[in-house]
């Protein structure tokens, strides 16, 4: 009798294995899958040039434009990505926060422009902390609690700049600060790649080295895949949550002020839809909003599906609102199918 | 008069549970009769409480037949079970405590009157269950977190009872109540016996099961073993069908060697409202036992020694230095390590790989400036798995695919891993079966012997009873008794638990 169940169990067992190899490989899909969607986004690009239903897809300066787009998404969406990596969902206040960075940026580069980046990003670490710890400490809901925090930055940039728009070149500056504060956005490194680019595959690097390599990888996939075990295995849970706030807001400071140098405009405006856009890149590129699960490899692939496609969009003459609803209605398969996947394959141990 | 005739509440035929990685029912058949106490027993893991949530419509892809009054039903929902007339009484209380009395008891079903709740007709329905089980001069307005533990049970027990069961399933129903009130149940559940209802009663308690049962089914891993009338067999023949040997075999231990020195002084440690002045030594090389009722305070003692929640008064030393830090990292790092009852809530992340759990708590150690080694850390783990024999020893597989043994053994691996001085355990087999329970024990004998001390909080007694060199009794939140090896015994433990026996402090 005790032998039969040992049998049982040995099959149960193999059958277990050829799932695990299954999941592996859906894993790697996963992981690199993304990239076949930008692949085949670039050939509709092609296909739709080549029979003319578009113009200028192919050309270096709409190449150059994509590139532009998808560097400062994906500098967001990798900051981003840690937020829902920790089990903390979303991070709703990154478009305030990419607008009041820009800001204080150019408020504060009269003062030279070494003190206004610093402005900019202790700026950046006070939102993030402020999320963080509200969130780590008095376990409010992040969604809800960085919606609000939105809100409030929002207001704070229309009472004390009273809805104007201010100019890097009207605030008193130096020669000197005004023209590295255009070069944070237009800078090429040999004179051939863009800044926004190269920061964009330094965080990569860095995000991914992070994630495999230190203990704070370890934790923070830890605490996303299951924060009552996490804070059970002594993981100072709080501090894990604070730091992915704080990383996702110096993402979206650095992100801010790209788009601020690029527009030469600091304005209440300037980070507005990329609280869904980076989300978007995040979820598609497979991190999952259960926590724990996911890749910086795949994010940067996301930032990249969602440059292309608004690019086509663009291209084909969709107006903007009709581009948001097509990236919602993406969003919204995305998150159905993973969803509904992990739980056919009875893996959703949440 | 042939079987046939007979009317027959519940029969199972041949009715199989699997969860992925285990068979939790395996082919069990039995009948209960009307008008009959059928006790279910079988040790943790055994089966019983997954073939009673198939009986309640928990599952809708068990297999095999199940008939009610010799017809075939199918119980695929909840819904579909209480239709054909079975009654669960959980051993969680399923009131909601803000909500009156008669709301609870009537919830699902509120009488109306032109669309509006009928008032009257509540309070006489409320009225009328509250006399069946003895409660008439209960206010059924009273909100029930105003109820004593016993009360709420006889109310959870009234409640299933409106819905008019033939068969009435009771799961630990006297695990929160004092002898008297175990007297009192006892009367109820002969009354609706002596009205024709089937009684299915799962306790772990024998003595209550010869003083109430009719028959008793014994059940081990997943299978069921036999089903005799109690007048036939006594303890021991029960023990041993639920154990698969005999008793002496199980219970056999020699006195183990401890040494004198005191490893861990806990003096008046008290948590607010939880447990209160809690003072013990525990030696090195010692298995201290922490014996009492469900709720009596253990677990949360427990969290307060390991720095899970704060503590009011008193101090803990380890080595003869006070703890200072309430926080549990740095409780971790002075040696005291907790192995938490819930294993799939908070004691393991199911979702990630056998080795990453285990290194949880101390991957630390194996890193330099923030960065840690794979390959420092690795021998620690497949020793964990070669030591407590996880199956499959793979450690990149994902605990939430082991068995819910082997998904023990690897947090107990991930606590012995960490090397403590204090080891505390509650609940370390609660759920497995009888193998990983063996290996288990032996693991935790094996660190008392290599010097640590072992504080073991169990509801299971003959692990209590086997594993303990000295046992402490916990009632309402305090120590009232100590017992040394020779004095424990299930019986004295048991006794002592629910506030008799002796009273020496």
């Amino acid at each position: 009798m005790k032998k039969s169940a040992r049998e049982n169990e040995m099959s149960v067992e193999k059958q277990t294995t050829q799932q695990i190899e299954v999941s592996r490989l859906s894993k790697f899909v996963n992981d690199i899958g993304i990239y076949g969607i930008v692949l085949l986004f670039i050939v509709l690009g092609v296909v739709l040039e080549t029979t003319g239903v578009i113009k200028g897809f192919m050309s270096i300066r709409n190449m150059m434009n994509i590139i532009d787009a998808v560097a400062i998404l994906g500098i967001a969406a990798v900051g981003l990505s840690f937020v829902p990596y920790s089990g903390s969902f979303n991070d709703m206040s990154i478009p305030t926060t990419m607008a009041l960075t820009g800001i204080v940026a150019i408020q504060m580069l009269k003062y030279g422009f070494v003190v206004s980046l610093i402005s900019a990003l202790v700026v950046g670490i006070i939102i993030g902390s402020i999320n963080g710890l509200t969130v780590g400490k008095l376990g409010v809901n992040p969604v809800i609690w960085t919606l609000a925090i939105n809100y409030v930055t929002m207001g704070v940039i229309r009472l004390v700049w009273v809805n104007k728009q201010i100019y890097p070149d009207m605030m008193g500056a130096s020669e000197q600060s005004i023209r590295l504060f255009d070069d944070i956005f237009r800078y090429r490194v040999f004179g051939v790649v863009g800044l926004p680019v190269v920061v964009l595959i330094v965080m990569v690097i860095i995000a991914q080295l992070v994630l495999s390599k230190t203990v704070f990888g370890f934790q923070i996939k830890f605490t996303g895949s299951s924060k009552l075990t996490a804070k059970l295995s002594g993981i100072n849970v709080n501090k894990i949550v604070v730091i992915a706030f704080i990383l996702s807001s110096l993402a979206a400071t650095i992100s801010g002020l790209m788009i601020t140098s690029l527009g030469r405009v600091g304005a209440w405006y300037n980070g507005s839809g990329y609280d869904f856009k980076a989300m978007t890149a995040v979820v598609i590129g497979g991190t999952s909003l259960a926590g724990g699960r996911g890749s910086v490899i795949g994010v940067l692939g996301g930032a990249i599906v969602m440059g292309v496609m608004s690019n086509i969009m663009t291209l084909l003459g969709i107006g903007t609102f009709s581009q948001d609803m097509i990236s919602g209605a993406i969003f919204i398969l995305v998150v159905g199918i993973n969803a509904k996947t992990l739980r056919n394959l009875g893996r959703d141990y949440a | 008069m042939s079987e046939d005739e007979i009317s027959i509440a519940l029969e199972m035929r041949g009715v199989s549970k699997r969860f992925p990685g285990t068979v939790a029912v395996n082919n069990v058949s039995f009948k209960v009769y009307p008008g009959e106490v059928h006790a279910l027993v079988g040790e943790n893991g055994a089966g019983k409480s997954t073939l009673m949530k198939i009986l309640a419509g928990s599952f809708n892809d068990y297999t095999g037949d199940i008939l009610i009054n010799n017809k075939k039903v199918l119980l695929h929902t909840p819904f579909e079970a209480r239709k054909n007339g079975i009654g669960m009484v959980y051993q969680e209380l399923s009131l909601a405590r803000p909500i009156s009395i008669a709301e609870n008891l009537l919830a699902g079903r509120l009488p109306k009157k032109r669309g509006f709740l009928d008032r009257r007709a509540l309070y006489n329905e409320s009225k009328r269950l509250l006399t069946i089980v003895g409660l008439e001069n209960l206010d059924p307005w009273l909100p029930v977190e105003d109820l004593s533990q016993h009360e709420a049970q006889l109310v959870e027990i009234a409640k299933v009872l409106g819905t008019d069961p033939c068969i009435l399933v009771m799961d630990e129903p006297t695990s929160a109540l004092s002898q008297n009130e175990v007297k009192r149940l006892f009367g109820l559940i002969r009354n609706l016996r002596n009205n024709g209802i089937a009684i299915i009663y799962i306790s772990h308690h024998l003595q209550e099961i010869f003083e109430i049962a009719d028959r008793v089914t014994v059940m081990r891993d997943g299978k069921r073993v036999d089903t005799k009338d109690i007048a036939e067999v006594s303890h021991s023949d029960v023990v041993q069908m639920m154990i698969g040997r005999s008793i002496k075999e199980f219970y056999s231990r020699e006195e183990r060697e401890v040494s004198s020195d005191v490893l861990c002084r806990v003096s008046h440690l008290t948590r607010y409202g939880f447990f209160s002045d809690i003072s013990f030594d525990v030696r090195r090389g010692e298995i201290l036992g922490i014996g009492g009722l469900a709720g009596a305070g253990q677990t949360e003692l427990a969290r307060g020694m390991a720095g899970v929640d704060r503590t009011d008064e008193g101090t803990i030393e380890i080595d003869g230095k006070v703890l200072t830090s309430h926080s549990m990292r740095r409780r971790l790092d002075q040696g005291i390590a907790y192995l938490t009852d819930e294993r799939k809530n908070g004691g393991l992340a199911l979702r990630l790989p056998v080795d990453e759990n285990i290194l949880a708590p101390i991957i630390n150690r194996y890193a330099q400036a923030g960065i840690y080694s794979k390959k420092k850390a690795e021998p620690v783990v497949v020793d964990s798995i070669k030591n407590l024999e996880i199956y499959p020893p793979d450690p990149s597989r994902t605990v939430g695919n082991l068995s819910g043994g082997n998904q023990q053994k690897v947090l107990l691996a991930k606590w012995l891993a960490s090397a403590p001085k204090v080891l505390i355990l509650n609940e370390p087999t609660r759920g497995v079966d009888i193998g990983a329970k063996e290996t288990i024990h032996a693991a935790i004998e094996r660190l008392a012997a290599s010097g640590s001390s072992v504080i073991l909080i169990s509801s299971d007694l003959p692990e209590l009873v086997s594993l303990s060199d000295r046992i402490v009794i916990m009632v309402n939140g305090r120590l009232t008794r100590e017992m040394n090896y020779k004095e424990c015994t299930e019986e004295s433990v048991l006794l002592a638990a629910n506030g008799e026996g002796g009273t020496e402090a």
